[in-house]
């Protein structure tokens, strides 16, 4: 049995890492951002698209540096931030912010079919759907043009 | 075949006789025959594993998110039952096996991380593998798993930055110094002190005051590792740190002598506290290791490094390595490491101050080469010429 143990606790790791992702499906909301894309691939994991969010601006009185947010959904179907705190709270995305420009490390990046990176990069405006879990974690579910 | 036609020869050359000629015959024929698996089959089975993966990769996109990793997970409990049937029936090696498992390990986050969009900006990935290989070995005690958590102990470690966390390192640390204590091979605790040693720079990132001596303090911190183990580990692990000092002096000699030092706080308070804790280290080295106690040195950092010119810091070098030649040949030490010291000291005082006169002075470099070169020959030759004769 002692020889086991070794790959079935590597086995309950991944298992406990996939499912936090479907985690955030199943317990939180989700929503949708404006995204554009930069920068498409990596040799490890292949062809992805780096975003960065238009509508995800630090408000004033928010120092650079580590930040703490929620996101909300306004009238057109896109999320914005609802609350930002440069203090950490419960619920809230982690990430940073430079120049009112927000970045957070779990939607900076978007894993596509080798190939469809740089169409997507050519289209510019973008949309990503992404699940929000009650304690913060993020799964982004869909990347796709936007139409507007 | 080959054996038998060897024996003829030497029997028929008379080296054997036909006694030890048929026992050996006898013994030869008696071990077990090498099973060897045929190279159509080999050839084979390598086309197959490559069809079955250009299959699964030309379909990636359309597996199931959790299929993929299920795959790459049931890859690995495949290396590790093959591992274990390897152990048991004495077939391939076992360990290959099992760092194949590890490595399907780390594939499988991998895959996880690429399937879920996960950032690599984070240290899941080293943190995992670290600890997993960890785990090898200190359940096998195998030196390939040793290396395994070396390297992505220092993957772990470059994985902290650009924004290292206190707890995170403090964790690191901790993990390091249990693998220090319950390491059992040379190898492994030589390995884990260097994971202290790395982690010890990580406070240039962790602490907002830039010191210029992190380094100096970290060597004079581990210190304390050998007051409380064995006197065969003390014997091991006191080259690692005049290895580490040395390296350490030429550093400060190169970046004092080639830099303004503009981006490190130098002071006062600090270089005193340094020769300080210098002096504290070799009163406590000179009781208890004196071989260590040559690093006392570094605690005049502070005070060399206000010297713009790095004269005397170059004085402190280019003595500190002559005298350690000196003492090391009296008391018959080896003196590679002290020679090669020496060497590169001269290497840098010389970029230092000859770099801009090089026209004039590559003459005088290419001359001592040379000699060094000639002399590095006689003494090749004389070492030769002794150990041939009685």
């Amino acid at each position: 049995m002692k020889t086991w143990l070794l790959p079935i606790l590597m086995t309950v790791f991944v298992a406990i890492l996939v499912t936090s992702f479907y985690a955030a499906s199943w317990f939180g909301d989700q929503y949708m951002l404006r995204a554009e894309p930069y920068d498409p691939f990596d040799p490890f994991y292949g062809e992805y698209v780096m975003l960065q969010y238009p509508d995800l601006e630090a408000p004033s009185g928010i120092k650079d540096g580590p930040i703490y947010f929620t996101l909300k959904e306004e009238a057109d179907g896109y999320a914005v931030i609802d609350r930002m705190e440069n203090e950490p709270f419960f619920g809230a995305i982690s990430g940073t912010t430079y120049d009112n420009r927000v970045v957070a490390p779990q939607l900076e990046q978007y894993y596509v079919e080798q190939g469809l990176g740089p169409d997507l990069e050519d289209a510019v405006d973008l949309q990503v759907t992404i699940d929000v879990s009650p304690w913060g974690t993020i799964r982004p579910i869909n990347l796709e043009v936007r139409d507007e | 075949m080959e054996t038998e036609r060897k024996l003829v020869q030497w029997r028929n050359e008379g080296l054997l006789d036909q006694a030890a000629f048929d026992r050996i015959l006898a013994f030869e024929k008696r071990q077990p025959q090498k099973r060897k698996v045929p190279l159509l089959l080999v050839i084979g089975l390598i086309f197959f594993a490559l069809a079955v993966f250009s299959f699964i990769a030309a379909n990636w996109q359309l597996i199931p998110d959790l299929l993929k990793v299920a795959m790459v997970v049931l890859l690995m409990w495949i290396f590790y039952i093959l591992a274990y049937f390897s152990e048991k029936k004495h077939f391939g090696r076992p360990i290959i096996f099992r760092l194949l498992g590890l490595a399907m390990f780390a594939a499988s986050i991998l895959v996880t991380a690429q399937t879920f969009h996960f950032s690599t900006s984070n240290s899941v990935l080293p943190w995992a593998i670290y600890i997993a290989a960890l785990a090898h070995y200190f359940y096998w005690r195998h030196f390939a798993y040793a290396v395994v958590a070396f390297i992505f102990g220092i993957s772990t470690l470059m994985s902290f930055l650009p924004q290292a966390g206190w707890l995170e390192w403090g964790i690191f640390i901790a993990v390091a110094l249990a693998w220090f204590f319950f390491s059992k091979d040379n190898a492994p605790m030589i390995f884990s002190w260097m994971l202290l040693f790395f982690s010890g720079l990580m406070l240039w990132n962790l602490v907002e005051y830039n010191s210029p001596f992190w380094p100096v303090w970290t060597l004079f911190a581990l210190v304390l590792l050998l007051i409380i183990i064995p006197a065969d580990k003390q014997r091991l692990l006191s080259p690692l740190y005049l290895v580490f000092g040395a390296i350490m002096l030429v550093v400060y000699l190169a970046v004092r002598g080639e830099t303004e030092m503009s981006l490190v706080d130098l002071n006062w308070p600090e270089s005193i506290a340094l020769a300080v804790t210098g002096l504290v280290v070799l009163v406590v080295a000179y009781i208890k290791f004196r071989p260590v106690m040559w690093i006392a040195l570094l605690g005049a950092m502070g005070f060399l490094l206000f010297d713009e010119t790095a004269i005397a810091l170059a004085i402190v070098a280019e003595l500190s390595a002559l005298a350690y030649l000196i003492i090391a040949q009296r008391q018959d030490k080896p003196l590679a490491l002290g020679f090669i010291y020496f060497i590169v000291v001269q290497f840098v005082i010389y970029v230092i101050y000859a770099w801009e006169r090089l026209d004039m002075s590559l003459f005088f470099l290419i001359g001592a080469l040379l000699l060094f070169a000639l002399s590095g020959i006689a003494w090749w030759l004389n070492r030769k010429r002794e150990g041939v004769s009685p």
